[in-house]
């Protein structure tokens, strides 16, 4: 049987830094794909996602059940909007750099591209409001916690997003 | 519980690209800070505690052989000898200061990750 994500963490707390191993291993992915798509380019993009993994393991005490996946989302998306704050506002989406760094078979390379450039023209909060939801799968709730807006700006967020990104994707609108 | 909608169709493809983004690399970036952090960290803390309690319990010594020795004339001797008093004094930094410094290493390790 799987070791749970609690059980993990308060080994983790105690010290133990192979439980704490599982865990990036675990959610790595998650946390990986959400950095991707929020920041400007995939190594800043890298370069976020550890941070928030070492950020996590500096507060691992902190954590008292519930979703860990929210929980470490929610660190992610902070330091992401700490270093937006840092960063010249002028940075944008380096394109072909996203796309490139996916390491991934070329017959789905198409589709990723496609969901890359789709999520990239929606407005910034719908951007957000859909990477933690639907991509990273927060409940609606999760996601209002930790971007600190409503939840019901939340759900519109997502409803809008998901609408726009499956009316891009759609048959005969992909370029 | 409140029903959220699911978006399986754009979920699926959110995990295949999250999928494809496990990597050893990845995990090894990670976890050597948190090894190298992990095997300095506490030794040093803990040395740093031990000298401080070492430090202090030696003041404390000598602190206390002081006031013994002192004990019949420490009325007269604080004002009559100020170099004596001054030099009781610096032994109170001395022991205020370890304290300090012990006091604040347990919290840093206690702390740690809390």
């Amino acid at each position: 049987m799987e070791t749970t994500d609690l059980d993990l963490a308060r080994d983790a707390a105690s010290g133990q830094e192979a439980a704490f191993e599982a865990l990036v291993r675990r959610y790595q992915g998650k946390v990986r794909g959400l950095t991707r798509r929020l920041a400007a380019r995939p190594v800043e993009a890298d370069d976020l996602a550890q941070a928030a993994f070492l950020t996590a393991w500096r507060k691992i005490g902190t954590y008292r059940g519930g979703s860990f996946k929210a929980w470490l989302c929610t660190i992610a998306y902070r330091e992401f909007l700490q270093a937006r704050r840092k960063q010249k506002p002028e940075v944008e989406f380096d394109e072909g750099a996203h796309v490139i760094a996916f390491d991934v078979s070329a017959a789905r390379m198409a589709d990723h591209m496609d969901l890359d450039r789709a999520l990239k023209t929606l407005p910034e909060n719908q951007r957000i409001c859909v990477v933690l939801c639907v991509a990273a799968g927060l409940s609606h709730a999760e996601a209002a916690g930790a971007t600190g807006f409503p939840l019901g700006t939340v759900k519109s967020h997502v409803n809008r997003g998901v609408a726009a990104l499956r009316k891009q994707l759609a048959p005969g609108n992909v370029a | 519980m409140e029903h959220e909608e699911r978006y399986e169709d754009l979920t699926a493809l959110f995990e295949a690209q999250d999928d494809a983004l496990q990597s050893d690399a990845f995990v090894e970036r990670v976890m050597t800070p948190v090894k190298k952090r992990s095997r300095w960290r506490t030794p040093l803390l803990f040395g740093a505690g031990g000298i401080g309690i070492g430090a202090a319990l030696s003041q404390i010594g000598g602190v206390w052989d002081l006031v013994k020795s002192r004990a019949p004339e420490l009325d007269v001797t604080f004002e009559a000898a100020p170099a004596a008093q001054i030099n009781l004094e610096m032994q109170s930094i001395w022991l205020v200061a370890t304290v300090v410094i012990v006091v604040a290493c347990a919290a840093i390790v206690a702390t740690e990750r809390a």
